[in-house]
Order: structure tokens, then C-alpha cells, then sequence
């Protein structure tokens, strides 16, 4: 799969995507459901309207920062399966400083900001210091990270909860939740009007995507790690402490996977819920990766297609009977494909699709 | 390779894991000097902690296996969450709200049947097609966490299933399910290290080539067991409904990180079944815990308890966790160009 | 023996294989008569292997046919070949080092009853075979393979092999691993079997010990048969001259001698292996600027630790590295790079070329914290570009296109490539591990060439080899290492060969064979 060309790479995503919603038009039909309908409420659902388009690149956000995150990671061959966790630890973080030092500050907008910097600071300690910890235990403690970074997950999900139903939480709400972010915190939004919508939000998206881009191909830590990924034992003999390069590089997506998490609390929820219920962001973000084959800048459109695919599915949710699930069964098949690259060269081959080369 | 050799080995992971769960206690006991060992370590706590140490015991078993011959089935989780869910999906369809126990006896069989055919599909990516072993693996995942609670969504218009019923006990009210696995962990052992079968296995994992050289075709052994392994982690489902007598689909589903701790269970046992299945039972006890503090009024927040089999997995992997991999794991085999 | 003396025991005709566009094997002929042994002679690469593993059945061949005892015969799988009593003994030896003896022998062929594994009739066959070969296997069948030194191993192969039914045996390059007391051993082996009727085929690039065995020799060169010959009507020259295509010169080169400074000095070191074992012990070195200093001896007698402590690649359990007088002995791999320790790794496919980079990519490989490729964290990827171009250029790299991906070149090209970027950086000290293993002869003497050239220029070089003729070629000096040690540090003009391979086999010239019955957990040899 790394050695692909890049058009095949693209081509590759693009089938698998093809092939995972055509396998999943088929489960609608065989549902007893309209397929077409149902692609039609796809499209209306993700690209249909203004509205839809907003919704969308809202998601779309949020699976580029934690999509980035896992390609990180992953292109350095450290297989962190928890950035879900991650991103709540550093969601929750943001929640807690912000309501934590909000008292201590000026209520106008230069407090707004003191607090929005503060809680984003706090989120990328969370992450990172929450990545960190499986870094550190397989690098010095050789516990396999896919199975600590999954139980990490299942961690903080009911460490979270078990806060946010008690100490955290807001005695004044009727559902279990924190107590709010104050209203002046918030990202300012030119343009586009939207509750939970900022350009300054997809900004800092890009600006992340961008230094991460530049982190991997122009710096000798970018080639450190991605050396690693490729070849272990020749980054070794180019001078790579392999210990030290598995915590940095989970500290490095650990800190993205918080970065997203405070974009999600400031710009879109406001305050913390029980985290099984804010969206498996973290998990979806390993398709939006690997469809990307961990490249950073690939990771733009896939979160994109994977922003689309989950605002269809609110779209869905309510317009349609179609149970919403289906989109994460889809999003499953996508994964599925993508580790398949050879499936669709043999079936190039056989069509004469694939081009001389293969 | 000796059993006492292999005991020696295992037993200092074991002894981790152990410890682990009587430090457990320990700190459950400081929190309340009121109540005495004897009523939380009951027969009755013992006998659920066998009840919820099945499913993890069977998903390990086969996934032993399925690692022994080279090939990692990190999808052992996607696997039991099919299991578990066509499991009742087959007594709805059989009895309704009401199904009969030979209804349960299909639903698990029926479940195993299916695992077996979403396996073949599975092994073939794998195999044939050579996919990334993890990442196909965590597409199963995936793929489970979507579609059983989308297709029970179809069925039941939630998430989740109606009531149905779970498996009567039978001889001292132990599930005849436990001695099911128990008679399945052993007749593993005995494959693994008394027959040929269990010969090319370890080979397969180890030094494929050796045993294609010796004429016994590598990749049909790692279908075998892959397959074996798809079908150990959905009987482990459906054994996980059988017992529970729902369909859970909120949430990770009722296997809620099950298949994930049984991999965890054979690396402790040091790819043993026997050694794989005692550690699923410490898992399981783990998992009981929770229940035996509320049933003997201690108040833990249960929420933190029910995270302590996943706090045993971190621990006991960095403390053990170095175990040998066999030689050959996630390399696909060719014997020609 | 059932078939008549004049059937061929092995007839290949007109074998031809390709692999893509590259012809391994082209129209070859070979015929292996009964009760014989033939030794097929040839460089690396040059298709011996392939064309044996179509005799057993590895591969198809694109043309040709295969006879064993005068039937012909289609081998889609070693099992087919085994039926008709064709065994390999392969370089790389085909067994699981976490069985036992026993297992391994009977893989893919357990006796079995009521369906579990006949462990005393398994063992009653095994020992069958070992009291007429007078083979040891049958006093450690229960002993797993990984504890068993190389020669104990080879063993267990042929015995597997014999335990199948084979009456042909294919032996490839089975002295490649073994110290010289092993290998005049392996030649006993080999002379009882053939004794026994059994029929031999045995792989080597070593014209020597082709002629000492073997009744027939066939040599091999770019995939052709050059010719067969008897052993008794050839000579070493005429072999040699077969297998290159033109005289070969085992001359060394002259030089000057060197009185250069101290560049390395390692002063007691001591070191452990992978398996925690002592494979350095109490390592006592000076390395002068002009000279090269060679490292003799049989692999994993410690050779590889030692060199991955000088560069930085392992701990050093007790003693000091200095390099031009400064103690670098707790420096970081990194560090040592940027201060003038350059590498040549033994093994250039997984350490020193990441295969899917292009060349320039590869440029980068440890210059990454070096200027001018670096400034600061900042990359400079032009001037890396340049690097790669200029060592493609100087080195003669072959396709000559710095964009190619290192897997795509032959391993001659890659050495190269290496050679060109370890010397790019102005290094103080060169460590040179295995410079030459599987590289074309053309780029074996530009490499050499090039590393004398490096010395005039007042380098200090180690070089590290299995290959004697090499070692002898280039040193000042040779160090002959056995077990972690120097056993002695010898003066190549005034050395034999033959006085190196008892040194390397521990300076402890005796006919017993050092193998005995009971073997020694990890006795001599490491696996690769």
C-alpha cells in the first residue's frame, strides 16, 4: 500500500468509498427501503442546501482534526486506535478550565478569548499527556498500543461519564451534562452565521493541517517519523531512538486528537455530556486516514466525503426510516476496502483498468 | 513443547493478573470494614464469574489460534458482536418475545453458522487478498458496531432487542454452556499440542515455509483456523446473549470491548487455551465484581467499577506484556512469485 | 536400488524460468547419476537455487522437463517432489526453531493414532535412520531446534529429508554456515550417503570444496550451464575461470603500510546479545587513520554486536569507545553519526536503504541533523537532491535515476549508493560490515577499490567479513574473533588460509568433530 503511486492511492479510496455505499444501497434495498431515495436524501442531506453545506463542513472539521490526527500516528507506524479518548480527554479539559477560571476573568470578549486559549492549551495537555501513556507503556513496558489505546478508550469514556454525572455536574440542567461554557466564550463567526459553525473553527482546521504537512515533509523530525513508519530498522540506523520516537509521536496525535476536542466544545456543544453520546469522531477518524493512505493534506477530502456522509445521516435521521447506523456499517466497509488495496488491483487487472504498470 | 514448561511461564502472568484482582478487593474492603470476605466471594459470585468469563474464553481460544498459524484476527470483537446478534435475531424469528430453550439452542447454532460464513469472506480479504491484517480487523469492528445495531433497528425498531430468554441451568444452576467451553477449551488443547493438525499450526505461525516445504499447503491451515477463530468469537456472542437473554445495541453493544479482552486473555495465557481460559476467568470475575458490591451493599460508583477489567488489561500487558509473538504474524504467504 | 545404474538418478532438460523480464534459468540441462554426488557450482545469482527449487517443486518451470529415475515427472509442490524421493536441504534451513527435534523431523509426515501423534513410532524411525548414517539426531529429539547449534541443524535436515523417503538429496550451499571443522564433518556426512546409494546434489559458490566432494561439478553463470566436468579433469583455475567468464586474481593489493594516529580505540569492551547472552567479551582495539583493520571470523561469533556497539546501535555493557581521543562510550547512535562515525550495515535491504524511498530520500538516511541537508529542524531538500545525484554519479549507480526507489536496484547498485552516502559526510571512521555479501563482482571491486582509495586518503576503516579472500585483500591488519573474543590479531602476508579457518574455528586445531552428542544450549551459531 506505500508503495503505490498516488494516483493509484486515489483511485484506491475512491473504490473503496464507490464500493462501500453501493454494499450498503444494497442492504437498503434488501431492508425493504428505496435505494434511490435513499441516495437522493444523501445528497439533499450533505450538499442539498446552505444549511446542509454548513452542517457539513462542521463535521467535516472535526473528522479532518481527529483524521489528522490518527494519520500522524499511523504514518509513523504506531497504530493509535484511541484518539477517540483523546479527543474526549481534551474536549472535557477544555469544559473543565474554561468553567474553572471563567470567575477569575473579565466577562467581555477579551476574557473570551483569554478563556478560549486557555481551554485550548488545556485540551492539547489532556490529549497529548492522555496519548502519551500508552506511548509510554510500549515503549518501555512493550504493551501492544492498538489493545491499550482501545481500553484507554473504553477509560475515559466512563471515567468522563462518571464525572460528568457527579463532581462536574450542572445541578441546575435537567439532563446530565456540565455547566455551560459562558456565552462570551465563543469563536467569532464572520460570514457564515451559525451556532455551531465558525470559519474561524475550519481555519484553525486548515492552519493544522497545514503545519502538521510541513512537520512531515520538511523537518528531519517529520522524516524521523515517517521513516519509522516505513522501515523501523533503518530509521534505527539513521540514528531514530525508536523508545523515544513512539512517545513523541503518540504526544504528537495525542495533541491534535485534544486540539479537535476543544473545537468541538467551543464551537459546536458548549459544555460536556455522558461521551458515549458526542459521536465516535475518534473511531470514524481511522477511516477518514486510512482512505487518505495517512497523509495529511489527503485527510481534507476524506474528512470531507466522511462530513458529508454524517450530515446526510442527521439529514436521514429525521426525513427517513432508514436506521442512521447504517452510515457507520457504511463507514465500517470503507475501512474494509481500504485494507484490501490488492482486491481492486487484481480486479483492474482483469478489467484492463489498471494502466500498464500494475 | 511441554505442559510444565508452558505452566512455568504462564503462571508468573497469571500470578500478575492474580494479584490484580485481589488488590481489587483490597481496596473495595477499605472502603467499608463492615462487610466480611465470605459474602462477596461467594458460590454464587464464583458461578457468575464463569458465566461472564465464556464468551471472553472462547473469543480467546480462537483467536489463539488464529495467531498461532500467523494470522492476527484482531476482528475477534466484530466477530461477537455478529454472534451475539444473530443469535437473537434467530430466536425472534423462532419464538418472538417468547422463544423456547431448543429455540436458544438454534439461535447459538445459527449464530455460529453465520460467524463461520462472514469469516470465510474475512479470511479470504485476508489471505487471498492479502489485507493489512489490523486494519481490516478493526473494519470488522466497525462494521459490527453498524450494521447489528442498524439491522436490530430494522427488526425491532431500536437499537436494542425486546426481552427474549436466556438459557435455563442446569445441573447446581451452572449453564451448560460453561461446561460447553470448558469441554472446548480442553479438546483445544489437546489438538493444539497432541495432534499433527496442531503441529502445522505452530509451524504455520512460526516458519511457514518450513511446513510448506513438508508439503502441507500453509494457507488452507490459516483458513482453517481463522475461520475456527470467527467461529469461536461468535458462539462467545452468542453465548454472551444466551445469557443475558437481550440483544444490546447502544452504546460499543452489550459485547462492549469482550473481544478486545480476549486477545488480551491469550497473550496472558501464553497463546495456551488452558492458560487463555484461566485468564478469561479473572477477566470475568473482574466483570462481577460491580454486581457483587451492590449485592453486598458496599457503594463503589459502579460506573468507575465497571472499568477495572479494562484498567487489568493496561497493567497486566505493561508489567507482562512482553510475550513472543509467533515468528511470523501478519505476513502474508506465498510459496511462489 | 531398484532403477539400473545407467538411468540418471536426475535428469533436467531444457529447464527454463523467468521471473518477469528476468531470465533466472535459461535451457539448462543437468543430469545427476545414481549413487553420485554432483556439485552444481556457480556466483550468487547465478540460478543455482531456482533451478534446484524447480526440482523441488517451488516453482514451475516456463520450459523443460524434469525425470527422477527415468520417469518423467510435474512438481507442483515440494510434497509432489518428496513422493518422488527428491529432498532439499535449504541455505536457510526449513525448520521451526520453537519445536522440538522430533516435531520438526516428522512435520507434514506424523504418525498418527486414534488421531493424536504416534510419538514411539516417530522416534523408532528416527532412530533407524541415525544408526545408519551414524548420525547424533536421534540423542536430542526432544531438545528444540533454536538450542541447537548450526551444524546440529543441518543435521535435522538431512534426517527430515531421509525420514521422507529421499533418495535424492539437494544440498544448497550447506558449508555457507558452518566453521571448517563442521564442514569437514558435513563432508563425511556427505560420503556416507553417498556410500548408502544415495545421490547428491550439492550447491556452492566454493570451488574447493566442490573439487574435495564431488564426482561431477556443472557450472552455472548468468542462468546458463556452462559446462559439465569431471572432478577428476579440472582444476581450480578452469573452474574459476567458468564461473566469471575471465581470470580471476586472489592477489592482494600492495600498499604502504600505515602510521597514522589513533582514530578508534575500544579498550575492554563487553557486550550482550539478543538473547542476553555475552556475544562481546572484553574487546581490546586500536583503529589508525590510513589503516584497515579486518574482522575475520564464522558469523555470530560476536562480530555483529561489536559493530553495533562502535556505531551506536547497542548498549555497551562495561569498557570504553573513544574516537580521537574523546570517550563517545555512552554517545547516542545520532550523536556518533554527526561526529564522524559512518556505517555500512551488514544488512543494506532492512537497515541501510528504506526500500520504498526514492534514492534521494535515501540521500537523507542518518545525514538528517547534518548540515548542509539540514539546517537546524529545517530540511533542505536541494541540497539533498544534489547529494544523491552527485553519489549516483561518483558511484556509477545503476539505473542512473536519483528519483528510482532503492527496492528497485540490484543489491551491487545499492551497496554502492551506500558506500557513496556513508562517505559523503567527511567521516573520521568507516565501519564496513559484510561490504561485498551479494553484490555482482563488477561493484565488488569498484567497492574495494574505492575503500583502498578511502585508506590512502587517511581514513581509519574497519571491515568486518566472512568472506577470507576479501579480508586478506584489504587489511593491515586481521583480527580473527571466536566467541566474543580476538583470538589473535595476524599480519595477512604471512597467513594462510588455512591457518585463519582454524582460528576461526577457535584456534583449536583437532580431528574430533566439535559437535558432540549432547548439545550446547546455544552453542556456536546465531540464527538470521
Amino acid at each position: 500500500m506505500l508503495s503505490a503511486t498516488v494516483l493509484e492511492r486515489i483511485a484506491i479510496a475512491i473504490a473503496s468509498t464507490l464500493s462501500a455505499i453501493l454494499i450498503g444501497l444494497v442492504i437498503v434495498a434488501v431492508a425493504g427501503y428505496n435505494p434511490v431515495q435513499f441516495v437522493n436524501q444523501l445528497v439533499v442531506g450533505s450538499f442539498g442546501s446552505e444549511r446542509a453545506i454548513v452542517r457539513t463542513l462542521r463535521y467535516s472539521t472535526l473528522f479532518i482534526l481527529t483524521g489528522v490526527a490518527v494519520a500522524v500516528a499511523f504514518r509513523a507506524g504506531v497504530f493509535n486506535i484511541g484518539v477517540q479518548g483523546q479527543f474526549i480527554m481534551g474536549g472535557f479539559a477544555t469544559v473543565v478550565s474554561i468553567v474553572g477560571i471563567a470567575p477569575l476573568l473579565p466577562e467581555n470578549a477579551v476574557g473570551g478569548t483569554i478563556l478560549i486559549a486557555i481551554g485550548t492549551l488545556a485540551a492539547i495537555v489532556a490529549g497529548g499527556l492522555y496519548a502519551a501513556l500508552p506511548g509510554v507503556l510500549k515503549a518501555y513496558g512493550g504493551a501492544n498500543e492498538i489493545i491499550t489505546t482501545i481500553m484507554l478508550n473504553f477509560i475515559a469514556i466512563g471515567f468522563v461519564g462518571w464525572l460528568v454525572a457527579g463532581r462536574f455536574n450542572d445541578p441546575e440542567a435537567t439532563a446530565t451534562r456540565t455547566r455551560q461554557l459562558p456565552e462570551y466564550v465563543e469563536l467569532p463567526s464572520p460570514i457564515v452565521s451559525d451556532p455551531n459553525f465558525s470559519l474561524v473553527g475550519l481555519l484553525v482546521m486548515l492552519a493544522t493541517v497545514a503545519a502538521v504537512a510541513v512537520i512531515m515533509a520538511r523537518t528531519s523530525f517529520g522524516y524521523d517519523m515517517v521513516t519509522s513508519g516505513y522501515q523501523q530498522s533503518a530509521a534505527g540506523y539513521a540514528g531514530v531512538d525508536p523508545k523515544r520516537m513512539i512517545v513523541s509521536t503518540m504526544t504528537f496525535s495525542g495533541v491534535v486528537a485534544g486540539l479537535a476536542g476543544a473545537v468541538f466544545v467551543i464551537m459546536i456543544q458548549g459544555y460536556y455530556t455522558d461521551p458515549s453520546g458526542v459521536g465516535n469522531y475518534g473511531f470514524d477518524a481511522i477511516a477518514v486516514s486510512l482512505l487518505a493512505a495517512n497523509n495529511p493534506v489527503g485527510v481534507v477530502p476524506a474528512g470531507l466525503l466522511f462530513g458529508g456522509l454524517e450530515s446526510a445521516g442527521s439529514h436521514i435521521q429525521i426525513n427517513s426510516d432508514v436506521p442512521v447506523q447504517l452510515i457507520d456499517g457504511i463507514v465500517g466497509l470503507v475501512v474494509l476496502f481500504v485494507a484490501v488495496p490488492e482486491l481492486f488491483r487484481m480486479i483492474a487487472k482483469r478489467t484492463g483498468l489498471g494502466g500498464e504498470n500494475r | 513443547m511441554s505442559v510444565a514448561d508452558y505452566t512455568a511461564r504462564t503462571s508468573v502472568r497469571l500470578g500478575g493478573l492474580v494479584l490484580f484482582v485481589l488488590i481489587a478487593f483490597g481496596v473495595a474492603l477499605t472502603f467499608t470494614d463492615e462487610i466480611a470476605l465470605e459474602r462477596l466471594v461467594t458460590f454464587g459470585f464464583l458461578s457468575r464469574s464463569l458465566e461472564m468469563a465464556t464468551p471472553i474464553a472462547l473469543a480467546a481460544v480462537g483467536g489463539l489460534y488464529a495467531e498461532k498459524s500467523g494470522v492476527f484476527n484482531i476482528g475477534l470483537e466484530g466477530f461477537m458482536i455478529f454472534g451475539a446478534f444473530s443469535a437473537a435475531a434467530t430466536m425472534y424469528a423462532l419464538g418472538g418475545t417468547s422463544p423456547t430453550q431448543g429455540h436458544v439452542w438454534a439461535a447459538l447454532v445459527a449464530a455460529v453458522l453465520v460467524s463461520v460464513a462472514l469469516t470465510v469472506l474475512f479470511a479470504v480479504l485476508l489471505i487471498h487478498f492479502k489485507a493489512d491484517q489490523i486494519v481490516a480487523g478493526l473494519a470488522v469492528w466497525f462494521v459490527g458496531l453498524g450494521f447489528a445495531p442498524f439491522t436490530a433497528a430494522v427488526i425491532w425498531g431500536s437499537r436494542s432487542s425486546p426481552g427474549l430468554t436466556s438459557i435455563d441451568p442446569i445441573a447446581f444452576g451452572q449453564s451448560p454452556l460453561i461446561l460447553l467451553t470448558i469441554g472446548i477449551v480442553v479438546a483445544s488443547w489437546v489438538v493444539l499440542y497432541r495432534t499433527r493438525y496442531g503441529n502445522w499450526i505452530q509451524a504455520a505461525g512460526e516458519n511457514p515455509e518450513a511446513l510448506d516445504t513438508a508439503g502441507i499447503d500453509v494457507n488452507r491451515v490459516r483458513y482453517a483456523t481463522v475461520i475456527f477463530s470467527g467461529a469461536m468469537a461468535g458462539l462467545g456472542g452468542a453465548v454472551l446473549l444466551a445469557h443475558a437473554g437481550n440483544f444490546g445495541g447502544t452504546g460499543e453493544t452489550m459485547v462492549d470491548g469482550r473481544g478486545w479482552i480476549g486477545i488480551v486473555a491469550y497473550l496472558f495465557g501464553n497463546y495456551n487455551p488452558i492458560g487463555a481460559a484461566a485468564a478469561a476467568l479473572l477477566f470475568g470475575a473482574l466483570d462481577m465484581l460491580n454486581v457483587q458490591f451492590q449485592t453486598v451493599g458496599i457503594d463503589l460508583p459502579s460506573r468507575l467499577v465497571n472499568l477495572l477489567p479494562y484498567v487489568a488489561v493496561i497493567v497486566v500487558l505493561t508489567a507482562w506484556g512482553k510475550t513472543r509473538m509467533p515468528d511470523a504474524v501478519g505476513e502474508p504467504y506465498e510459496s511462489e512469485e | 536400488m531398484t532403477a539400473s545404474q545407467t538411468t540418471p538418478a536426475v535428469r533436467l532438460e531444457g529447464i527454463t524460468k523467468r521471473f518477469g523480464d528476468v531470465v533466472a534459468n535459461d535451457s539448462v540441462d543437468f543430469t545427476l547419476e545414481q549413487g553420485s554426488i554432483h556439485a552444481l557450482l556457480g556466483e550468487n545469482g547465478s540460478g543455482k537455487t531456482t533451478l534446484m527449487s524447480i526440482l523441488y517443486g517451488l516453482y514451475d518451470q516456463n520450459e523443460g522437463s524434469i525425470s527422477v529415475d527415468g520417469h518423467e515427472q510435474t512438481f507442483d509442490s515440494p510434497r509432489d517432489a518428496m513422493e518422488a524421493g527428491v529432498g532439499m536441504i535449504h541455505q536457510h534451513f526449513q525448520l521451526v526453531p520453537s519445536m522440538t527435534v522430533l516435531q520438526n523431523v516428522i512435520l507434514g509426515h506424523e504418525p498418527v493414532d486414534n488421531g493424536l501423534i504416534n510419538d514411539g513410532a516417530a522416534r523408532g524411525r528416527i532412530e533407524d535412520i541415525c544408526s545408519r548414517y551414524e548420525f547424533d539426531v536421534d540423542q536430542y529429539l526432544d531438545t528444540r531446534v533454536e538450542e541447537l547449534d548450526l551444524g546440529a541443524q543441518q543435521r535435522v535436515e538431512i534426517v527430515k529429508s531421509l525420514y521422507r523417503g529421499a533418495d535424492v538429496l539437494i544440498l544448497d550451499e550447506p558449508t555457507a554456515v558452518l566453521t571448517p571443522q563442521e564442514v569437514e564433518r558435513l563432508m563425511d556426512v556427505m560420503a556416507d550417503l553417498r556410500e548408502d546409494g544415495q545421490s547428491l546434489i550439492f550447491i556452492s559458490h566454493k570451488l574447493d570444496e566442490a573439487l574435495e566432494i564431488a564426482d561431477q561439478i556443472t557450472v552455472l553463470r548468468d542462468g546458463e550451464a556452462i559446462g559439465t566436468v569431471d572432478t577428476a579433469e579440472t582444476t581450480e583455475q578452469d573452474l574459476a575461470q567458468m564461473m566469471v567468464g575471465r581470470e580471476v586474481l586472489f592477489d592482494r593489493l600492495e600498499r604502504e603500510s600505515s602510521t597514522g594516529d589513533p582514530v578508534l580505540e575500544v579498550d575492554g569492551l563487553c557486550m550482550r546479545g539478543d538473547r542476553d547472552r555475552r556475544q562481546v567479551d572484553d574487546i581490546d582495539l586500536t583503529l589508525r587513520s590510513g589503516e584497515i583493520l579486518g574482522i575475520a571470523g564464522v558469523q555470530g561469533n560476536g562480530q555483529s554486536e561489536l559493530v553495533e556497539g562502535i556505531t551506536g546501535l547497542r548498549s555497551v555493557e562495561e569498557g570504553t569507545i573513544r574516537l580521537a581521543g574523546d570517550d563517545i562510550t555512552g554517545m547516542n547512535r545520532r550523536r556518533r553519526i554527526e561526529n564522524g562515525i559512518a556505517y555500512i550495515p551488514e544488512d543494506r535491504q532492512s537497515e541501510g536503504l528504506v526500500q520504498d524511498y526514492s534514492l534521494v530520500r535515501n540521500a537523507l538516511l542518518g545525514n538528517q541533523t547534518i548540515a548542509p541537508y539540514a539546517n537546524g529542524q529545517i530540511l533542505d531538500w536541494d541540497e539533498v537532491s544534489d547529494h544523491a545525484a552527485e553519489i549516483v554519479e561518483e558511484y556509477d549507480v545503476q539505473p542512473p535515476n536519483p528519483d528510482a526507489t532503492a527496492g528497485s536496484l540490484s543489491g551491487g547498485n545499492q551497496q554502492k549508493f551506500i558506500v557513496g552516502r556513508e562517505i559523503g559526510h567527511d567521516p573520521d571512521v568507516l565501519v564496513a560490515s559484510h561490504p561485498t555479501r551479494g553484490v555482482d563482482i563488477g561493484s565488488v571491486e569498484f567497492i574495494h577499490n574505492r575503500l583502498i582509495e578511502l585508506r590512502e586518503e587517511g581514513l581509519g576503516i574497519l571491515v568486518v567479513s566472512s568472506k577470507l579472500e576479501e579480508i586478506r585483500k584489504l587489511s593491515d591488519r586481521i583480527a580473527v574473533m571466536y566467541e566474543g573474543e580476538f583470538i589473535d590479531v595476524v599480519d595477512p602476508d604471512a597467513v594462510t588460509e588455512e591457518d585463519l579457518g582454524l582460528l576461526m574455528a577457535g584456534h583449536e586445531p583437532t580431528n574430533e568433530p566439535p559437535q558432540q552428542s549432547d548439545p550446547q544450549p546455544d552453542g556456536g551459531g546465531s540464527r538470521d
